[in-house]
């Protein structure tokens, strides 16, 4: 197409940051709701779930010099982790196995607090770099005025 | 372009510039959760001697080396490294997108004064 690229494209490269921070936020958060979930979807104890991101290069960025350095980030999937659940000796409850021992996700809600802070923060500084380019974009508008 | 441009063209050309390593440091930022992610960066380089007119008479204008550079990337590892393989800074990122920013708007100032200036020359200084 052209040798440069416009502001549109600092736009969608921060625009796919938001939305892996929040995707992030959106994982930690259903996590932390089912840390004591014991019948998920599969039957047995909820699974940890984790995002996994992965650099993309931005197609608006093609046929410049520099095609190929210019990164956008995608959701790559949402893993689940294979960490074994941790066991609570309970024997009323309705779950318990034989042994009186009910199978609890493996969630740990401090890590789950820190993924949201460390995504929550992230989000931020996306934000921070989009207003930087609209105001840039709005500076080269004022030329001349 | 004649002479009355020239300032401008290479107004232009840094602003261009900085927009553009906008687009990469942004991308910088956007990745700051990638695993193994290095941040990128673009740099501008002049050209090399004898691309450019020679001056050599008082009277010749000296072609502006910043109209004509050619943008590349480089890969601007920072020092520390997460346990995921992930490079980026937060703090030195947004410096530099801050910077960066800062350098576009003085450009375009400067294309302001410019187009300032001729639009009273050619309003016969009125």
């Amino acid at each position: 197409m052209s040798n440069t690229i416009d502001f549109f494209s600092a736009m969608e490269v921060s625009a796919s940051g938001l939305s892996a921070q929040r995707t992030r936020m959106n994982v930690a958060a259903s996590n932390l709701a089912n840390a004591q979930t014991t019948r998920g979807a599969d039957g047995g104890p909820y699974k940890r779930r984790d995002v996994v991101l992965s650099a993309a290069n931005a197609p608006s960025a093609e046929g410049t010099t520099f095609a190929g350095s210019v990164k956008t980030v995608e959701v790559q999937q949402i893993s689940q982790d294979t960490a074994p659940p941790r066991l609570e000796y309970d024997p009323g409850h309705p779950d318990a196995n034989a042994q009186g021992y009910v199978a609890y996700p493996n969630i740990n809600p401090v890590e789950e607090m820190v993924d949201m802070i460390t995504a929550s923060r992230a989000y931020e500084a996306g934000i921070t770099t989009m207003s930087t380019a609209v105001n840039m974009a709005e500076r080269a508008l004022g030329i001349g005025k | 372009m004649s002479v009355k441009f020239s300032t401008i063209d290479s107004l232009q050309a840094a602003m261009t510039f900085h927009r553009e390593r906008h687009t990469v440091l942004a991308g910088n930022i956007a990745n700051l959760d990638t695993p193994g992610f290095k941040p990128l960066d673009l740099q501008r380089t002049t050209p090399a001697e004898g691309t450019q007119l020679a001056v050599t008479e008082d009277g010749h204008i000296a072609t502006t080396a910043a109209s004509s550079g050619v943008v590349t990337s480089f890969s601007d590892g920072g020092q520390l490294q997460g346990a995921d393989g992930n490079a980026v800074e937060l703090e030195r990122e947004l410096s530099k997108i801050d910077a960066n920013r800062t350098r576009y708007a003085t450009a375009s100032e400067l294309v302001s004064r410019r187009v300032a200036l001729l639009r009273y020359a050619a309003g016969d200084g009125t």
